[in-house]
């Protein structure tokens, strides 16, 4: 039998959701920026093991600068967040803290994945002076562009949603 | 009546869909997703999935507003309600705003967009600057650091000059001290510019004899010029003003920049210097310093980049002389005195600097009076005993070597901070020179603490040699009891003046 479950990327916009997804759904990536609206919905089959399938319903939505803004509707039925952030612009993981403390009162029992993205335009020496966000919050560094990391995301976080 | 025209020009933008409790389609008018009947929902597109946990949930309106559904290869972007009730019939609206919400797209688009360049922009920019700070300090430290052996190779080649020397020697010691000259003048062309970049460069303005000030300018350059084979032409104006306040230091720099890039330039011919009275008004003198030589010239395409950090033109053919600095520090300092500078060149032909510069004239009687006092060393009843707290070897010998010379001094030299106190209570102390590098500290604390000893010790001068000298430190040296601070490197003439000016 194949389950289904909803996966939610929220997030600032421009961060790289859509991208992300494109990756993992269509192993595709655009350095064009095309703004998301309101929401855009995509699946894709992930095979656990030879008995076991698992559909991942990807719910995009639309980047917010505050995840309080989110309208309500789109998060009915989620199975998982992921919070993504741009590992580039300060902006868009200044209030990370913040944004996964009102997922986590909110949604205490769903699973959430907080990544940071366009880790291809960053190095270590960069990542270094957000130590003190990024060791304690984030659990995934990973690349739109380069697909580091972006697989093994959606995979993991599919085998925590059996 | 009425029925009919709604009818006929009701927009088709919505499409009614009935389902059961799993999701089969009952019935549909069809405007906008072609959907056959006994389907469910959940086929058609991965955003019916919701359905299964919304469904069991009786007698709800739930709605979803734009809403991406691609439908083979077409976006529909739509609002969809969904109403659920106990009967087994359950209500989809689809409502296909796809126009609407494609404007709506294009603004988010173009606000995104600005939004993110602009921070984009906001951290480059912040790089960049941190970037230019590190360098500029960079570049301080640097200098500061060679600033110690610099001025140990001056002292002692200006204390070899006076002891015996064969001719060939001679001749070497010359190469010697020319080259420290060199050294030394480059490496404050560096601290200069990055004090330009960090904005502490600061004109300190005092009444001065320009033109005595002059005087010596004409007599080193005749010397320079006349060694390179070259003929120096010098025209002053009677008509100047001879005392002036201004930044005596910074209006010779002017000059003696120009001129030597003049020298480093010219190879056959002249060079002129030329200072001439513009104007007297209010008080204020206008004076216009043109200095031409018959060197290589400057082209067109490069006139207006001379003035710029690092531009040399040629550089492959010139003399190895100057690093291009010292315009771009001459058209600092002229900016900050407000006034303004131009060139004239032609290829081959030479060029003309023409700068124009404006000083507040002093009264003559009062400065001159005042001169007169200053300019006499004050006369030593006798020898004084200076206490030298310095690490540096080099610089401890260096000034041993000066003050023993004069025969006028007792040296007292400890390495140590912590050895300062008790050298003061337990010795005769008459003047105290600190370094500003002594390991573990500073001068300031240092001078401080000697503050803070009985009355007695409250008018024993201390000077300072410092590597630093700007005016943030200076100001602070002052507070804590400082006299004087003299920057490395310093020559011994400049030293021993010192000394006496406190000890007076
Ligand atoms: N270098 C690099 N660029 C990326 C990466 N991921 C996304 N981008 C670029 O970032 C821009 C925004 O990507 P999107 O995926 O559209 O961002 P979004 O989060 O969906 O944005 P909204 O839909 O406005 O919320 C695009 O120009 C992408 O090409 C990445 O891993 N590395
Ligand atoms: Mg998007």
């Amino acid at each position: 039998m194949i389950v289904s479950k909803k996966i939610v990327l929220i997030g600032h916009f421009g961060v790289g959701k859509t991208s992300l997804i494109r990756r993992f759904v269509e192993d595709t990536f655009s350095e064009g920026y095309k703004v998301t609206i309101g929401v855009h919905i995509s699946k894709k089959t992930v095979i656990i093991s030879e008995d076991q399938l698992i559909s991942l319903i990807i719910w995009d939505l639309e980047g917010q600068d505050d995840i309080k803004k989110t309208r309500p509707t789109y998060l009915l039925g989620t199975n998982a967040f992921i919070y993504a952030f741009d590992l580039s612009r300060p902006v868009t993981f200044e209030n990370l803290k913040s944004e996964i403390h009102f997922l986590k009162k909110n949604y205490p029992n769903t699973p959430l994945k907080v990544v940071g993205n366009k880790m291809d335009l960053v190095n270590k020496e960069y990542l270094k002076q957000y130590n003190s966000i990024f060791n304690c919050l984030v659990d995934y560094f990973v690349s739109a562009k380069t697909g580091s990391r972006v697989e093994s995301l959606f995979y993991k976080l599919a085998i925590e949603l059996i | 009546m009425l029925n009919t025209y709604i009818e006929k020009y009701r927009k088709n933008n919505f499409q009614f869909i009935l389902i059961d409790n799993s999701g089969r389609v009952l019935e549909t008018n069809n405007p906008i997703l072609p959907i056959k009947l006994n389907n469910k929902l959940q086929n058609i597109h991965p955003f019916f999935e919701i359905l299964n946990g919304l469904l069991p949930i009786k007698n709800e309106c739930f709605e979803f507003s734009c809403t991406n559904l691609d439908f083979k290869k077409k976006i529909f972007i739509v609002d969809i309600t969904i109403r659920t009730q106990n009967n087994n019939e359950n209500l989809i609206i689809i409502e296909d705003l796809t126009k609407h919400y494609k404007n709506y797209q294009l603004t988010a688009q173009a606000r995104n967009e600005s939004i993110i360049n602009s921070q984009i922009l906001e951290l480059k920019n912040e790089y960049l600057l941190e970037k230019e700070t590190f360098k500029n300090n960079f570049i301080a430290n640097f200098s500061h650091q060679l600033r110690n052996p610099i001025t140990a190779s001056i002292i002692f080649s200006d204390l070899l000059i006076d002891s015996d020397l064969n001719a060939e020697q001679k001749n070497y010691l010359d190469i010697i001290q020319s080259s420290n000259k060199d050294l030394k003048n480059r490496i404050e062309d560096i601290l200069d510019i990055s004090k330009i970049e960090s904005g502490k460069l600061i004109l300190i303005e005092k009444v001065f004899n320009l033109k005595k000030m002059l005087h010596t300018i004409t007599a080193a350059f005749k010397f320079l010029i006349e060694k390179k084979d070259l003929v120096f032409n010098f025209e002053i104006d009677n008509n100047l003003p001879e005392y002036i306040k201004g930044d005596q230091y910074r209006l010779k720099q002017i000059i003696t920049n120009i001129l030597n890039n003049a020298i480093a330039n010219t190879n056959t011919g002249f060079i002129k210097l030329k200072i001439d009275l513009n104007y007297v008004r209010a008080k204020k003198a206008n004076i216009c310093i043109q200095i031409t030589d018959t060197g290589r010239g400057i082209d067109t395409d490069h006139l207006d980049s001379i003035f710029d950090r690092f531009i040399k033109i040629e550089s492959e053919t010139i003399s190895n002389k100057g690093i291009g600095l010292g315009l771009a520090i001459v058209k600092y300092l002229v900016t900050e005195m407000q006034g303004n500078i131009k060139v004239e060149s032609e290829i081959n032909q030479g060029s003309k600097f023409i700068c124009n510069l404006g000083f507040k004239i002093s009264d003559y009687n009062q400065i001159k009076k005042k001169e007169l006092l200053n300019n006499q060393l004050p006369h030593l009843d006798k020898k004084k005993h200076i206490l030298l707290v310095e690490d540096s070897g080099l610089i401890q010998l260096t000034i041993l070597k000066t003050l023993a010379a004069t025969g006028q001094f007792y040296l007292n030299i400890v390495s140590k901070g912590e050895e300062l106190v008790p050298n003061i209570i337990n010795k005769d102390v008459d003047l105290i020179l600190l370094s500003n590098t002594i390991q573990n500290f500073s001068a300031v604390h240092l001078a401080s603490t000697v503050r803070n000893l009985p009355k007695k010790y409250k008018k024993t001068p201390i000077i300072v040699l410092s590597t630093k000298a700007y005016k943030e430190d200076l100001k602070r040296f002052k507070q804590n009891g400082i006299n004087y601070v003299i920057t490395k490197p310093f020559d011994k003439s400049k030293l021993l003046q010192i000394l006496h000016k406190q000890l007076k």
